[in-house]
């Protein structure tokens, strides 16, 4: 180690275990000041678990923190914040009735007397903000703000304590192509600002292109820690699940049969407008737009969780009413949602329960549900999904993500739809699960279902669609075929470059 | 293949939730065993039955309000008007339609009571404590006008004379109590209607993307509780002869009580009937030995709120904790 890079942080040999689960075993990271250092892995890993030591909500069994040389103890998140820690979660810890500044100062509000001193509040956004080259009014109301907005108002709230280290977990899960543009722009300016960032992300092209080093985690040990420059996705998708992964995109070629959805000139009063498109047999066909395109909003009128107010939904050649999930699914249509948290799982719930829950008047045939019966139908089902581990009377929150997002998408399955509807399916799953979940959904048209997918990622939607419509601001603007699709002509469509 | 299928059948029992299937049962023996201590007079087969017998009536309130707690409905507080309503209509119809029919017209009334409810608050979708407070006090007001204000005296009859008498030595208070227990324990754990109150408390959003008919299923749990209440006045009623429009009050807490002591969350998403059971069996057994004790009647109610609320302080921690991890 050269004495020209200042080490911010250094854990060394941190080892921590859960009832039943070594979490992390003599992992070691060590992050500079002024880098970039990006942290992959698949879920599971261990990387939110080392994160959480690093705040101070956990306390590693073994193992020594180092914060700019100086050794720290045991410590909780408020010490953690005070030495300089800034934590940036997928999650907004925001208060959508406050203004932009008093969120900012939520932690400490400068006082004069025993009052708040709101010109001081004001001064610290406006230079906070100004910081971070935001262009916010400091007396907005947050929750009049778009979802990008809102994360640079959380940067800005943890840059106001000064932090020297600040983790970004997952920043970019629900930002569309834009605004992790606007991200990597403050990320950059953090950079040269001396500061030492530590990102997390599934997504490795953005590791790759904001990344100065990278640190690989797998089964809670550390893998390696190398320059971002010397190294290729497909090198740290091999170093991350520890084989070889020939074709992350597999792709069935199937002849498209008859048309399962049509649907013809749909609005809905603020969300989008005149939409008509179509899914067949066997047909995977992608709905792609940035965030607030509307292609959530559509996904759920068609599933009949929202309403419409013009067009009509055509499936398997009758036109449907559908007025709320109920009817949406006795028509035949699954929608696997986009926040799985919020819409997916009963958290609470085992995954026998959370599997059975949309059939559960069919397998309960009269009035008393067959637990025998039951288990049988989710004990095949866990087997065919590699559901990991496959026990089906855990509760389901007590599974990762990809293994969640499986249950989510299995208990649609059970439903036997015509139409699949699958809106972010792979978001926030680890490698090994997204290639699970696409070899389902493959599986799915190859028995002569029609699939809607939505998804932020292009590469995913180019290699799984056969054709994709595009979305810009509730509006179709485009059609394209599999074989004219590129990520360059998706994302004109998408921005609103190409005519409607 | 059938490897997993083997590991799928063992189910996960950690140390933490065999001690939490077993801390109802624990905690009757270690009550009756202070008991013993207490009182000589308390371990008799006439005290128990005496205090089952007594708690009956609330007990049904109790497991309705377990359907309540589990789909995420918080709790019913306008238990005391539909068991009042049952009551009244149960001793006040006598005289013109007899006493059967006076009795299924109480049981209706509350019935009816607890479909406003669940209209309210399924469909309407308005906070439950908000609406059964508005409703409660309706209720209530209106049996007030209904009677004067005064004592409604029942006739005797046969069915009065059924409920209050035994059949095998234990009264059919108690017995109609066992059996709606024996009845809703499956309802909740074995059915569709029991699996959608779960699901609904543990995730009304996910539960509704699921198709699971979520404002039914809300409006049910109070629908049931409203007719559990209504049974509870009718028996009341019969008992004893007479009714006055108070005669539920505190019904709603009680009743909480046994549901928060068995270990069903108020916050939703999970719980049973059986545990609510012992949760009933819990607080009489608690309210007897204050009384045997020696301690001030009043002291019912220091004890059981001190318990409700550091119960559900317990839930909630371990709910935090468990959201952290």
């Amino acid at each position: 180690m050269t004495e020209a890079h200042h080490i911010a942080l250094r854990m060394t040999n941190i080892s921590k275990s859960f009832p039943g689960v070594k979490a992390l075993q003599d992992v070691e990271l060590e992050v500079r000041a002024g880098e970039v250092h990006a942290i992959v892995g698949e879920n599971g890993a261990g990387k939110s678990t080392l994160m959480k030591i690093l705040a101070g909500f956990y306390q590693p069994d073994e193992g020594e923190i180092e914060v700019d040389g100086v050794r720290v103890g045991h410590w909780n998140p408020r010490e953690a914040r005070d030495r300089g820690i800034g934590m940036i979660y997928q999650e907004l810890n925001l208060v959508p009735d406050l203004t932009v500044a008093e969120n900012i100062s939520l932690g400490g509000m400068p006082r004069r007397g025993p009052f708040v001193d709101h010109r001081a509040v004001t001064q610290r956004a406006k230079d906070v903000l100004g910081e971070l080259q935001a262009d916010i009014d400091p007396a907005s109301r947050l929750g009049n703000l778009s979802i990008s907005q809102q994360q640079l108002v959380e940067i800005a709230k943890v840059m106001a304590d000064k932090p020297s280290i600040v983790v970004f977990d997952e920043p970019t899960s629900s930002l569309g192509e834009k605004e992790t543009r606007v991200l990597f722009d403050v990320i950059d300016r953090m950079r040269r600002a001396g500061i030492a960032v530590i990102y997390i992300s599934h997504r490795l092209q953005e590791v790759m292109e904001i990344g100065d080093r990278v640190t690989v985690l797998r089964d809670g040990r550390h893998i390696e820690t190398r320059d971002v420059a010397g190294v290729t996705p497909d090198h740290m998708v091999r170093l991350m699940v520890g084989r070889d992964l020939n074709e992350m995109f597999p792709k069935l070629d199937l002849e498209p049969g008859e048309r399962v959805l049509a649907v013809r000139g749909i609005s809905r009063e603020g969300q989008f407008a005149d939409v008509t498109l179509d899914v067949r047999a066997h047909e995977i066909v992608g709905l792609a737009g940035l965030v607030g395109s509307g292609r959530t909003e559509v996904a759920r009128a068609i599933f009949g969780l929202d309403p419409i107010d013009a067009g009509e939904i055509e499936l398997r050649g009758e036109v449907i009413r559908v007025r709320n999930a109920r009817k949406g699914r006795s028509a035949g249509i699954a929608l696997v949602p986009e926040d799985r948290k919020g819409q997916g799982i009963i958290p609470g719930l085992s995954v026998r329960e959370n599997f059975t829950l949309p059939v559960i008047q069919r397998i309960a045939q009269g009035v008393v549900i067959f637990a025998r019966r039951e288990r049988a139908i989710v004990r095949s089902l866990v087997d065919r999904l590699k559901v990991n581990p496959p026990q089906i009377e855990r509760p389901l929150n007590a599974f990762s993500g990809g293994n969640q997002q499986k249950v989510v998408l299995g208990k649609w399955l059970l439903a036997k739809p015509d139409l699949l509807i699958l809106d972010e399916p792979t978001r926030g799953v680890d490698v090994g699960a997204k290639a699970d979940i696409h070899e389902i959904i493959g599986e799915f048209a190859r028995d002569g279902g029609g699939v809607l997918m939505i998804s932020s990622e292009l590469p995913e939607l180019l290699a799984v669609c056969d054709r994709i419509f595009v979305l810009h601001e509730g509006l179709l603007v485009d059609e394209i075929a599999r074989a004219d699709a590129t990520e360059e002509g998706v994302m004109r469509a998408a921005t609103g470059q190409v005519a409607a | 293949m059938t490897a997993t299928s083997t590991a799928s059948t063992t189910r996960v029992s950690a140390p933490g939730t065999l001690f939490s299937t077993l801390s109802v049962p624990i905690a009757i023996v270690a009550l009756l065993v202070v008991g013993a201590i207490v009182s000589p007079s308390f371990l008799t087969v006439s005290n128990l039955v005496n205090v089952l017998n007594a708690n009956a009536a609330v007990g049904l309130v109790a497991l309705g309000m377990t359907f309540v707690a589990v789909c995420g409905g918080l709790a019913d507080l306008s238990v005391p008007a539909n068991v009042a309503m049952g009551a009244l209509v149960t001793l006040g119809a006598q005289s013109f339609a007899g006493p059967f029919a006076a009795a299924g017209l109480g049981l209706l009334v509350a019935t009816i009571g607890g479909v406003v409810n669940g209209l309210l608050i399924g469909y309407l979708r308005i906070n439950p404590i908000i609406a059964t407070l508005g409703t409660g006090a309706v209720l209530l007001g209106l049996s007030q006008q209904l009677i004067g204000g005064g004592i409604v005296y029942g006739e005797p009859s046969p069915l009065a004379d059924f409920v209050k008498g035994s059949m095998l030595e234990i009264p059919v208070m108690v017995w109609i109590f066992a059996i709606a227990a024996l009845i809703l324990t499956p309802v909740l754990s074995r059915t569709a209607f029991g699996r959608w109150n779960l699901a609904v408390g543990g995730n009304y959003q996910a539960a509704e993307a699921s198709a699971v008919p979520v404002r039914f299923t809300k409006a049910g749990a109070f629908v049931l509780t409203g007719l559990l209440s209504g049974l509870c006045g009718v028996l009341l009623a019969l008992s004893n002869g007479q009714a006055r429009p108070i005669i539920g009050t505190g019904y709603e807490f009680v009743a909480i009580t046994a549901v928060v002591i068995g270990g069903t969350s108020l916050f939703g998403g999970s719980g049973s009937v059986l545990r609510t059971v012992g949760g009933v069996i819990i607080t009489a057994l608690i309210g007897n030995l204050i009384i045997l004790g020696g301690l001030p009647t009043q002291a019912t109610g220091l004890v059981t709120g001190a318990i409700v609320v550091i119960a559900v302080g317990i839930d909630v921690y371990f709910r935090r904790k468990g959201g952290r991890e």
